[in-house]
């Protein structure tokens, strides 16, 4: 699939195409989780694409731009799908893919939770949800004001709009119409003990969202032409995007069930596991 | 207080900036002169104390340093784990700034009473707490404030409080400097409650006894050489409009521990007897032990123990 990325980065560096990336990301959030016995694989497996499709077609962010004073901004909100966006990145080349291999380890680089510290790519640490978005509503305001470049993406979960702050900031973004931020939310319908309709009803959803001002598109979140698509689109308003996903998407036992927020594939799931995603052709 | 601060730091914001000022919806009659002044600088997020510490944060990693006020507990408290991940974990250069501190909004009932705070921000890591006497030390604090780049909380009173320091030549950042000296002990103190340390002075004058009073305005930066001289000399009294749990005292009593210290100290600090009881800041001040006889009582305990 050929895309029409936004930005062609200042130097050829890591090309991989979305699709590919998303798959070879899989396997590493499958082998991470196994590994560390940690819990969120079937988190990190429903935000993957919306990821992969971020640090390969959308932003300028490459290692070579990390601290670039206009760079796009990805802030991962659900900062517990830590083992998606390491994975991304490290296939991305932000930092060695041996690091996957100690997640979550005694004296590691990465833990469970996003962290920013000596993290290449990592804007903000996160894990306690409802920050990423305030924090990100603060970089687009300021670059808005001082008409400085750059792009403000923040990947929420959905269960996190049961936080009050998602939606002060969506009143906020609103009223100073912070057409540079976009939040991308990961819609997989289930959050820590139950659905989210079972839990704190959210829906209708989308409509919320138009409500507080908002430019709301909802798209298939594992169909990358369609992220894409959503992501390029210009707007006047702040962009909020739900992206209907399966929680544990790519593998038949994970999908859509509460279990594999908290359970670590074991060697045998493991192997199961990264047969059905190798099976798919991206 | 408040209009020193507002007023100093306009001055600031005028020639720099990357000022950049955030209020929880308050400050009427006191942000005005700033909003219209320096309108890029301004940013009302409305009542929503947890997005707006959140956003600062966010500012700050731009660049910017952000000032945010609001009153009491609201720009603490209220958003006290934004404080914690977004500001300190980050390190980001945002200024908190509380006006109201202790009983200043002694009527209006204890949801508006500034009391654990100080505790709650020594507690946090990269913080560092400001807190001055006066009008005097808030314009000195807030010019320092500007050009410093670490988290940091700013406790101020709200209007009206004496200058008590206007004869002391200061030198910043962290000198501790006697307001009045003496050779029979010290009490420190942080904040306007000085007014009443002073007032507890001239009760301890009429027993014989000399005391040093000294302003604490630098409380995570403290001056070692100073405490170590004054424990040295005599008993130690801290005085403060805030609980008697974890706050200005609490640090004097550490500090003075690890510097392997004897002398006797006293901590003077709110007792939070009746929190509902209401009243004006003096009256409250003196239902929960703050007022210049329960001061002088202190220091005259010390001696006697």
């Amino acid at each position: 699939m050929e895309f029409m990325s936004k930005k062609s980065p200042g130097k050829v560096e890591n090309l991989i195409p979305s699709e590919v990336l998303a798959q070879r990301a899989r396997i590493e959030i499958l082998r991470m989780t196994s590994k560390s016995k940690a819990s969120h694989v079937g988190s990190s497996l429903s935000v993957v694409d919306i990821l992969s499709v971020l640090y390969s077609e959308v932003t300028n962010i490459s290692p070579s731009t990390v601290t670039a004073f206009d760079r796009d901004i990805v802030i991962l909100s659900k900062g517990h799908a830590a083992a998606a966006i390491y994975s991304v990145l490290a296939l991305k080349d932000f930092f060695s893919l041996e690091w996957l291999n100690n997640y979550c380890a005694d004296g590691a680089q990465l833990g469970g939770h996003v962290t920013s510290k000596n993290v290449p790519g990592v804007e903000l640490s996160t894990g306690s949800l409802g920050h990423g978005l305030p924090y990100g509503m603060g970089i687009a305001i300021s670059r808005k004001r001082s008409k400085s470049d750059g792009e403000v993406y923040v990947v929420m979960s959905d269960g996190e709009c049961d936080e009050g702050t998602t939606w002060e900031s969506a009143l906020i973004a609103n009223h100073y119409k912070l057409n540079n931020l976009t939040v991308i939310i990961d819609r997989n319908k289930i959050q820590s003990l139950d659905f989210t309709e079972s839990t704190i009803a959210l829906e209708p959803f989308t409509q919320k969202w138009e409500a507080f001002g908002w430019d709301v598109l909802e798209v298939d979140g594992h169909c990358h032409k369609s992220l894409l698509e959503s992501l390029q689109k210009p707007s006047v308003k702040p962009k909020c995007i739900v992206a209907n996903t399966t929680k544990g998407k790519g593998v038949d036992f994970m999908e859509n069930s509460v279990l594999w927020h908290y359970k670590s594939p074991n060697e045998n799931e493991l192997d199961k596991a990264i047969a059905q995603v190798k099976k798919k052709t991206p | 207080m408040r209009d020193t601060f507002i007023k100093t730091l306009l001055a600031q914001a005028k020639t720099n900036p990357e000022i950049v000022f955030i209020t929880g919806d308050l400050g009427f009659g006191v942000i005005e002169d700033f909003q219209k002044t320096v309108p890029d600088q301004f940013i009302n997020a409305g009542v929503s104390e947890q997005a707006m510490m959140g956003m600062a944060a966010g500012i700050a990693s731009t660049g910017k340093r952000v000032f945010v006020y609001s009153i009491g507990n609201f720009p603490t408290l209220r958003c006290l784990e934004q404080i914690r991940n977004d500001v300190c974990l980050m390190n980001n250069p945002v200024v908190i700034v509380s006006v109201g501190a202790g009983y200043s909004y002694g009527s209006q009932g204890y949801t508006h009473h500034a009391l654990e705070d100080i505790a709650v921000m020594r507690a946090l890591p990269n913080m560092n707490i400001y807190i001055p006497a006066d009008s005097i030390e808030s314009k000195k604090i807030t010019e320092y404030l500007c050009e410093s780049n670490s988290p940091s909380y700013l406790r101020l009173g709200r209007s009206g409080e004496p200058d008590i320091t206007r004869h002391l030549n200061t030198s910043m950042p962290n000198k501790i400097i006697d307001i009045i000296e003496g050779e029979d002990g010290t009490i420190l103190f942080v904040g306007p409650i000085g007014i009443r340390v002073l007032a507890a002075e001239k009760i301890i004058r009429k027993h014989g006894k000399k005391v040093s009073i000294a302003s604490v305005p630098f409380v995570s930066d403290l001056d070692l050489e100073y405490l170590a001289a004054a424990a040295n000399k005599g008993p130690i009294v801290t005085v403060e409009e805030h609980s008697n749990r974890g706050g200005f005292g609490s640090l004097i009593l550490e500090t003075l521990n690890s510097l392997g210290t004897t002398c006797k100290v006293k901590v003077v600090a709110s007792k939070q007897l009746n929190l509902s009881e209401i009243g004006s800041q003096s009256f409250l001040q003196n239902q929960n032990g703050l007022d210049e006889d329960s001061i002088a009582n202190a220091y005259m305990a010390c001696l006697e123990s």
